[in-house]
């Protein structure tokens, strides 16, 4: 017997499912023909905080380094003073290759040496660095977010001889300010050429005072150094003090005030190399407008079905009294904004690990995240913290402390759901072992990024609850670590006053003491969710018991019992079903 | 001094020769566009072609089929993974009119092959039919690497078998110096008798280009 109410209902259902599992593939969304980038990339995404809109007066930034194959290690470049005539090689460092012989930083530089040299300063600052160049002892920090470009701006070719990596070290090696950072990496790539490995590019570059958006692209693969030309064109828009901004790999710098040097900086060809690729026609009558010139990302956070959702949500979620729309076209939604409430670092961090919960593009709404709510399932909304992170950075620059206490970089590896951020402050001498090792190809449990990850996969069988687990822990992990900032900082500071060197051996004794505490414990944590969530169960390890799953969200069982009804007029009765099939 | 000057001439003279520098051959048009290994290359070569005001048809991932369609590739049109555009005049060479020359941009992308939906050994297949039917049908094949060293990759890299798919085959290579280092181009060229130039910059095509389609 037909049931016509209850087929309409499975059909509809069953839809909903198709579109949902298209959506888990990836949309096939319209490319624009001469960008770069698409809507839905899988890049990274930065926020940046002004020193008036945080809690304790400090600048933050961060990079959610999204890739999925990349290198995720760490290490320390120390200071160094070099003699007259020495030279600094120029490696191209591709964002994404790996090498089984070892890590990017064993490997990278003999494999990317280009032969070519520029003179050396007399004296390079320390700093840290991870896939790019984060902190350095001045407190000069960055965040880095692919923007893409215009593709007839792309330089692949060797006449580019700094590539986004490449500049990033050298702008940690040369500056004392975010804006000196800003005008060291400006001028290098107008005389060497930018591009090789990359193309548009956004840094968020910051010290204790200032936090700007610098944006980068090159000038397209016919230019010589010989041309006599900038071989690249950039520009810097100052975040004011008071407000908080996102780059969701999409440029965020539009009209500009050159004449405005407290908040504008650039290259000199910034408006001509538009108009010389025939990108702004200053006869149109309108003024000149950065990203719609060299980067012009199409669509709205609704027109893209989520794809561009992140610049809307983090800024509508901050200052939610603008009740910014989710229809405005990305491209005119504001630079920045100020928030309704100053933010800490734990609220950075919690922001990191945005899923977009509770908005239109919620990913466990329905039954998108299956039956245990999953948010890595539903790959429509591209989300602020995805699965395929390398690690995050928060890139916090405190003033009234001596730069070496004031920076801390806090670094969570793997999904920022299932991770625990770990400080490391710009003085310290070297990073934690563990920072430096593991690939995605080698299980090792020498490594922190595996110790995240071992918690992760874990947490991921059955989702909606295992996260409590992973959450308590981060309170008491990430929580106590935030906690023991104040004394560190005290000790630090007592020493300090003796003796900078003393000071910077404390830092780096007690930070990685306290981080190899916290990898253990992630270690710990992947084994109690193993157990505890083994066979899709419940093992009380106290009561020595093994409880019964009632995981399942509401909507899930709703769906189940639905699809059963459409399935019944075709389900043949009886019989054993056959052998077991597998 | 001058007796330096001569040396340092015989020197220059002598490393051109070893670099077994030819003028390129006469080729006319319309002309295909293409990448070996779907590397952004390809837009560097178009971007030669727009400089020196050629006109060209361009389509990352073309078959044989579409090559024997002539301009305007059968009319196919671009999607996900899959680029055409023709600025070939059609008042000058109507549509399915045959190509003449094809200049193929050697660099291969992991990514750029995944978003085409191609492996290396897809590619490789690929384009060698594709230089199979342009030399059955004498297509004049011009093979270009402006990629540089860094855009070679060691031997049995993916890079080296897009290499040796294309340049045995061209009837012209150009490279850039930097993707010469090792001499690898200059003794295909050597060994197969096939015309070569190496130049500074890829700003050097667009001089090349302009004498091989006046």
């Amino acid at each position: 017997m037909r049931h016509p109410q209850r087929w309409a209902v499975g059909a509809a259902l069953m839809a909903g499912l198709l579109a949902a599992a298209f959506a888990l593939v990836g949309p096939a969304r319209t490319e624009t023909p001469d960008l770069t980038l698409t809507p839905d990339s899988e890049a990274c995404t930065v926020i940046m905080v002004g020193k008036g809109a945080s809690v304790d007066g400090s600048t933050m930034t961060t990079h959610t380094c999204d890739c999925g194959t990349c290198d995720w290690t760490w290490g320390h470049v120390p200071s160094a003073d070099h003699k007259p005539g020495s030279v600094r090689k120029i490696w191209h460092i591709n964002q994404y290759t790996t090498w089984p012989e070892g890590t990017k930083w064993q490997v990278a530089p003999a494999k990317g040496d280009t032969g070519f040299s520029i003179p050396e300063i007399a004296h390079t600052y320390a700093y840290h660095h991870g896939m790019f160049g984060y902190m350095n002892e001045n407190q000069v920090a960055i965040s880095e977010s692919t923007i893409g470009t215009v593709r007839k701006l792309v330089n692949n070719t060797p006449s580019a001889k700094i590539d986004l990596t490449m500049l990033s070290l050298l702008g940690m090696e040369r500056s004392k300010t975010a804006r000196e950072c800003i005008q060291v990496m400006g001028k290098l790539t107008e005389t060497y050429g930018y591009g090789f490995n990359d193309n548009g590019e956004m840094f968020a570059v910051s010290d204790p005072n200032e936090v700007w958006i610098f944006e980068i692209m090159p000038v397209g693969p016919l230019w010589t150094p010989e041309s006599g030309k900038p071989g690249a064109v950039w520009c810097a828009e100052r975040v004011p003090d008071d407000n908080v901004s996102v780059c969701p790999n999409e440029s965020r710098i539009g009209e500009i005030k050159l004449e405005d040097k407290d908040n504008f900086l650039a290259s000199s060809n910034v408006v001509s190399c538009a108009v010389e690729n025939k990108l702004y026609d200053p006869a149109a009558g309108k003024p000149f407008n950065w990203k719609l010139a060299y980067s012009p990302a199409q669509g709205s956070a609704v027109s893209t079905n989520g794809g561009r959702q992140r610049l809307w949500r983090f800024l509508a979620g901050c200052a939610p009294s603008l009740k910014l729309d989710p229809n405005t076209p990305d491209m005119d939604l504001p630079f920045s904004v100020k928030p309704d409430q100053k933010l800490s670092a734990q609220d950075v961090m919690n922001w990191t690990r945005d899923k977009s919960y509770g908005t239109i593009f919620d990913p466990v709404q329905g039954i998108r995240g299956g039956p245990f709510q999953n948010p890595n399932y539903y790959g429509r909304t591209r989300k602020i913290s995805v699965a395929n992170v390398e690690y995050t950075s928060l890139v916090q620059c405190r003033p009234g402390l001596p730069n070496e206490i004031g920076g801390i970089v806090w670094v969570a590896f793997g999904p920022q759901d299932t991770a625990c951020y770990m400080p490391l402050y710009a003085g310290m001498n070297a990073v934690p072992k563990s920072f430096t090792v593991g690939d995605h190809f080698v299980f090792n449990r020498a490594s922190a990024r595996w110790a995240s990850d071992y918690v992760d996969f874990h947490a991921q069988v059955i989702y909606n609850q295992a996260i409590k687990d992973v959450q308590k822990a981060q309170l008491e992990f990430e929580g106590g670590a935030l906690q023991k900032i104040p004394e560190i900082d005290k000790q630090a500071l007592d020493l300090y006053a003796k003796s900078p060197a003393k000071a910077r051996e404390y830092l780096t004794k007690t930070v990685i003491d306290l981080n190899d505490k916290i990898v253990a414990g992630w270690w710990d944590l992947g084994d109690k969710l193993l157990v505890k969530y083994n066979h899709l169960g419940f093992y009380n390890s106290e009561k020595r018991t093994r409880e019964r799953v009632n995981a399942y969200g509401g909507q899930w069982n709703k769906a189940v019992r639905m699809v059963d009804a459409w399935l019944e007029e075709d389900a043949v009765p009886g019989g054993p079903g056959g052998p077991p099939r597998r | 001094m001058k007796k330096a000057f001569v040396i340092l001439l015989a020197v220059a003279a002598a490393a051109s020769l070893a670099a077994g520098q030819t003028a390129p051959p006469k080729a006319m048009l319309p002309v295909l566009t293409t990448s070996a290994g779907q590397s952004n290359d390809v837009n560097a070569l178009n971007i030669v072609l727009e400089e020196a005001d050629i006109k060209y048809d361009y389509c990352d991932v073309p078959t044989p089929e579409m090559v024997a369609a002539g301009v305007g590739l059968g009319n196919k049109q671009s999607a996900e993974g899959f680029h055409v555009e023709s600025t070939t005049d059609p008042a000058k060479f109507p549509k399915g009119t045959p190509f003449k020359a094809i200049m193929v941009a050697i660099g291969s992308s992991l990514k750029g092959m995944g978003a085409s939906g191609l492996t290396i050994e897809t590619e490789e297949a690929r384009v060698k039919k594709v230089l199979e039917y342009c030399k059955k049908n004498k297509i004049l094949v011009v093979a270009v690497h402006v990629g540089g060293e860094a855009g070679r990759g060691p031997a049995g890299s993916d890079n080296e078998r897009m290499i040796d798919t294309v340049a045995p085959l061209a009837d012209f290579i150009v490279v850039t110096t930097d993707s010469n280092k090792d001499g690898r181009f200059s003794k295909i060229a050597e060994k197969g008798k096939i015309p070569f130039q190496q130049i500074g910059y890829a700003l050097g095509l667009v001089d090349i280009v302009k004498k091989m389609f006046n």
